[in-house]
């Protein structure tokens, strides 16, 4: 591998206002996530986890720094080509309402390669499918699907187009602990046997625990990290961290 | 409570706008055309009054013809009983009048006025103060060769004293001196109407027939009163003259309420498609308290969850439709002066110039928009808000604007009762019932579609974007999912299309099948070469002695003359036609069934064999007609013709007025060359005889059937026009239900946009649902259409039209025009979506 990281964030800053009510959401922030590997970001609410995703998604404008994201550089890019940065290069998992309304599965799944005119590779497309084991219900509506099957279609959807990045947020947040389970177990074969990356802001400890390493924020900067992590040291690390 | 909904009406501003925009655009017109109707009301009533200010008492011949419409024809007045009148005591002047028809030539040949303008008269400006006119420059005229014009026509015509100047009028085109420029009252000319003005003796020669005029105006010397004096004259006048007196009040009344009868035609015409605007108007104020009542779930369910009434929610959105009705009624108002000005503009722009500035604002206009306008709000409301009233409390934990869809089942049966009610209803009136039951026929037809409208919808949405599917990919694919996934909300925004479609390809309908009746009828009927045609509203026409000027020519070897009269025929009066039986063989074939046409005798008459059949006429049945100067004659049935709109149901010989007073004009003559003669030759001969002298416009045969076929288009071209605001109501609906959409679908929005699609993708997804919506209105209005043009004209067919053509080039033209309306309306809305901000959008709180 020459590259080793699917997305880079250098020295970035998010300030929303100005003077005294002046709000550093991400205070000089540096990170960047290996290809093939499932990171999770941590922090109390209010800590920046999800601007810093939404910043390095291409979804919201930084104050300064840099963002790069399979080799190209966000800054200066045009929202058109934001746009295509975002359909090719990164998949989206939402905590809900993932999924459009008045398309099939099969549709959701396949919506971002459509909307670039695309077909994507077939022969991947069917191994994502296999893996969410939903083929059965791929011409079903969302609102015929359990909240559990709609966020794997949301998972499937994301992997379809093969991108370099793939950000979470809070995936698992609306789901009960089993379906959750369910879900995280997709993901982390999604990294371990399909090869993909995947960031994941969530502030559940034992979902950050299907993570290969955490990336703990607090206040705007990076506060930790840990790899290799169980509920239990995730868990004792927050307490740390709240502290 | 009432405060409460006060301050949440005023809390959501963009819904309140819009809202209103629907009832200020329904309510504008009706307005307009009420403030419009009450100032050409009070115009033309000033204006009488004026014109008979000195007017004591009038005398007229107590023999006339009435026709339909309010009008009537009367018989001439003679002159020596002028001389009865001024010996009777009290009085102290009195002078002939004329409204007859004359046309002023232009100094560049053609006739000042407009074709299908206002009229043109002829009449006499007389040496003393009963007279209509103020010289404003130069004198009376005097003689057989002076003229005095109206300021208006002067100026228009760019007339100085001393200019030589041709006028037209019955007995041909003449040459005159103008010594005179005179006022109508404080006017320069009445509603744009033209005058030339002659002394008595030339003005009842030219204009009429010597020693006749139309009436007397008198005026006493104030030693008797107005009743007096009408009694006085009354007596001294010889009956055998058939003569009656009206006193100057009487006279004015009768003139403003013979005005007040076309005036009234018009408005109420008007008012009719002002309304129609305001029913479609309706139908987009109810969806948008549909959709925003739906959209309000969860803050009704919330007003229920902590203990507000069924009512209460309910009463909440009517005292919100009452506000917004109030505000959209005032500014409707508002905009409705505008509109009234619109109106006289448009007027002046076909030459009828109101003779006053200003507009009557009455408080009756005010009072009947703000009414209709705040009950057809609240009336609007009232579904939505009974439905707004049944949300359960647990319904305030759902997210999105859900409208259940009743029973399909339910929804047909009701919708084919009342169809089968319109059937019954229009095949009662095929069968002679009254034209009202026609109308509740179309009624009841146009109220079952749009009951199925919901039904629909959703399977017609789905077909007519399944092209676009295939074209666009995934955004048109996106596009028909969401035209179809609310059937309710389409079918109403779709609603206001379809009825304005349904109707202009009805009319069209109309319009196409009587264009090809006029051209199949000309064309079998006129064997002639030219036609001279004369376009004046059945007033005036070519002088009878043209057609002679024409036959005589060496080109020519036939002519022939066409005009109309007004009779009593049959208890009713009646235009009829007039011809030369001695020239029509050969040029105007009638088509007859039985007996002659060119042996049509002095006293004999034509029928149509629908007459003919309908009364139990024959040939040989003696008919009594009563001519407009009083003369009775029996005419006997002669012959009868197929009937046809060209040459109406009656048809007499020109010899029936030769020994009478009535006044003949020729409206058409038509015209074949003699052999081996050189059209381009021939045609310069004529229109040097009537063109250029601006008595009729020479026209080729195939020019002429263009030109009377495309009069239809002119009429038709009015109607439209007045339909293109629900037009422009239907496209507001659908940005509206667009606009409440988009906000609807905020977060689906983000979402896309997340998942990369660009904001072009966004706008296209958004215009191709719209032209859908548009094209099911088009779609289903253009079959409607058809389907009761067709019903019509057959339930119609014996007025003259019997065969149906469909509209080919209106539906096309409709078509293309919902896909423009659709792009346009999508605008906005569209722009709103891609100014979606992506993650306020998906942020799950």
């Amino acid at each position: 591998m020459t590259n080793p990281s699917a997305a880079v964030a250098t020295t970035v800053s998010k300030i929303y206002g100005s003077g005294d009510s002046e709000v550093r959401a991400l205070d000089d922030v540096s990170v960047q996530f290996e290809k093939g590997k499932f990171t999770a970001i941590m922090g109390p609410s209010g800590s920046g986890k999800s601007t810093l995703m939404h910043c390095m998604a291409g979804l919201d404008a930084l104050t300064s720094g840099n963002v790069s994201v399979g080799g190209t550089e966000l800054a200066g890019l045009s929202d058109k080509a934001l746009t295509g940065l975002r359909r090719e290069q990164i998949g989206f998992i939402f905590q809900a309402f993932n999924l459009i309304p008045t398309l099939d599965a099969e549709e959701n799944i396949l919506l971002p390669l459509s909307l670039g005119g695309q077909k994507g590779d077939a022969a991947w497309i069917d191994q994502v499918i296999d893996t969410i084991g939903l083929r059965d219900r791929l011409d079903h509506r969302p609102s015929e699907l359990s909240g559990g099957q709609q966020q794997r279609v949301a998972v499937a959807r994301a992997l379809a187009s093969k991108p370099a990045i793939i950000f979470a947020d809070e995936p698992t947040g609306n789901l009960d602990s089993k379906t959750g389970g369910e879900v995280l177990s997709f993901m982390r074969r999604a990294v371990t046997d399909l090869g993909q990356t995947i960031v994941m802001v969530t502030h559940d400890a034992v979902a950050a625990s299907y993570a290969d390493r955490i990336v703990f924020l607090k206040d705007g900067k990076i506060a930790g990290e840990m790899t290799e992590p169980t509920p239990d040291r995730v868990l004792d690390y927050l307490k740390h961290l709240g502290e | 409570m009432f405060r409460l909904s006060l301050k949440m009406t005023l809390a959501r501003k963009g819904r309140l706008i819009l809202t209103s925009l629907a009832i200020i655009l329904g309510t504008s017109f009706l307005s307009g055309t009420y403030i419009f109707s009450d100032t050409l009301n009070k115009t033309f009533e000033r204006l009488f009054s004026d014109v008979f200010r000195d007017v004591d008492a009038y005398v007229r011949s107590s023999s006339f013809v009435e026709v339909d419409f309010g009008g009537e024809q009367r018989s001439s007045t003679p002159i020596e009983a002028l001389e009865t009148v001024l010996a009777v005591p009290g009085v102290k002047d009195a002078v002939g009048d004329i409204q007859g028809f004359a046309r002023i030539i232009g100094k560049d040949g053609t006739p000042l006025g407009a074709d299908n303008g206002p009229p043109t008269f002829g009449g006499i400006a007389a040496s003393n103060i009963v007279g209509l006119w103020n010289i404003e420059e130069g004198r009376l005229a005097v003689g057989p060769t002076e003229v005095v014009l109206d300021k208006a026509s002067a100026d228009n015509g760019d007339f100085v004293l001393g200019d030589k100047v041709r006028v037209n009028a019955q007995s041909g085109s003449r040459e005159f001196t103008l010594v005179g420029i005179a006022n109508y009252g404080d006017v320069s000319s009445p509603g744009g109407a033209t005058f030339a003005l002659f002394d008595q003796p030339t003005a009842s020669e030219f204009l009429l027939k010597p020693g006749l005029v139309d009436a007397f105006l008198i005026q006493g010397d104030g030693s008797l009163s107005d009743e007096e004096l009408a009694n006085a004259i009354d007596k001294a006048l010889d009956p055998a003259d058939k003569l009656e007196t009206l006193t100057g009040a009487e006279i004015t009344e009768e003139t403003q309420g013979q005005i007040q009868t076309v005036l009234n035609f018009l408005t109420t015409f008007l008012k009719v498609f002002s309304y129609i605007a305001l029913g479609i108007g309706c139908f987009v104020i109810y969806n948008v308290f549909s959709i925003t009542a739906a959209q309000r779930l969860r803050e009704n369910a919330l007003m229920r969850a902590i203990g507000a009434s069924k009512r209460q929610v309910a009463t909440a959105l009517l005292v919100e439709a009452t506000i917004v009705g109030v505000l959209g009624s005032l500014m409707g108002f508002v905009a409705g002066i505008g509109i009234s000005r619109g109106l006289s503009a448009l007027l002046k722009a076909f030459g009828a110039e109101l003779p006053t500035k200003g507009l009557t604002i009455q408080t009756s206009a005010f009072v009947t928009t703000m009414i209709v306008g705040v009950l057809v709000t609240i009336f609007s409301a009232v579904f939505p808000a009974l439905r707004a009233g049944r949300v359960l409390p647990l319904a305030a934990l759902r997210d999105t604007a859900l409208e259940t869809i009743g029973s399909n089942v339910k929804r047909f049966v009701i919708a084919f009762i009342i169809l089968a009610l319109g059937i019954v209803a229009i095949m009662a009136a095929a069968n002679d019932a009254p034209l009202g039951v026609l109308g509740l026929g179309v009624l009841f037809v146009f109220t079952a579609v749009l009951i199925m409208g919901p039904g629909i919808s959703r399977p017609v949405a789905l077909t007519l974007g399944q092209p676009i599917r295939k074209i666009r990919g995934v955004t048109g694919g996106m596009a028909r999912q969401n035209a179809a996934r609310n059937p309710k909300r389409t079918a109403r925004t779709a609603a206001p299309v379809l009825i304005g479609v349904a109707l202009v390809t009805a009319f069209a309908s109309f319009a196409s099948s009587f264009k090809s009746e006029i051209r199949d009828t000309i064309g079998s009927q006129f064997k002639g070469d030219f036609a001279i045609s004369v376009s004046n509203n059945g007033f005036g026409g070519l002088p009878i002695t043209l057609v002679d000027e024409i036959g005589a020519l060496p080109e020519v070897a036939q002519a022939t003359g066409l005009g109309f009269a007004t009779i009593t025929l049959d208890g009713k009066g009646r235009f009829v036609q007039v011809i030369n039986p001695k020239t029509t063989a050969g040029l105007i074939d009638l088509e007859m069934v039985s007996g002659s046409q060119s042996a049509l005798s002095a006293n004999g008459i034509l029928v149509s064999d629908t007459r003919a059949i309908a009364k139990d006429w024959s040939i040989g049945t003696p008919l009594d007609i009563v001519l407009v100067d009083g003369t009775t004659k029996t005419v006997t049935i002669e012959g009868t013709f197929v009937a046809s709109g060209f040459t109406g149901s009656y048809v007499i010989n020109r010899d029936l007025f030769a020994d009478t007073t009535n006044t003949l004009f020729d409206n058409s003559i038509y015209v074949t060359l003699a052999p081996g003669v050189s059209a381009d030759v021939a045609r310069a001969k004529i229109e040097a005889l009537s063109s250029e002298k601006g008595l009729g416009k020479v026209e080729s045969r195939a020019e002429f059937i263009d030109a009377q076929s495309s009069q239809i288009d002119q009429f038709f071209g009015i109607i439209y026009g007045l339909l293109f605001l629900s037009i422009i109501i239907a496209i507001v609906g659908i940005v509206i239900t667009l606009l409440l959409s988009v906000f609807e679908r905020r977060r689906e929005i983000g979402l896309l946009r997340a998942v990369g699609m660009t904001r072009g993708q966004a706008w296209e997804s958004i215009t191709w649902e719209s032209v859908i919506t548009s094209f099911i209105g088009a779609v289903t209005g253009i079959v409607l259409g058809i389907v009761m043009g067709a019903v019509l004209i057959t339930v119609l067919s014996t007025n003259g039209i019997s065969t149906f053509r469909l509209p080919v080039g209106t539906t096309i033209f409709i078509l293309i025009m919902a896909f423009i309306v659709g792009v346009i309306a999508a605008v906005y809305p569209a722009w709103r979506a891609t100014r979606t901000d992506i993650i306020s959008a998906i942020a799950t709180n």
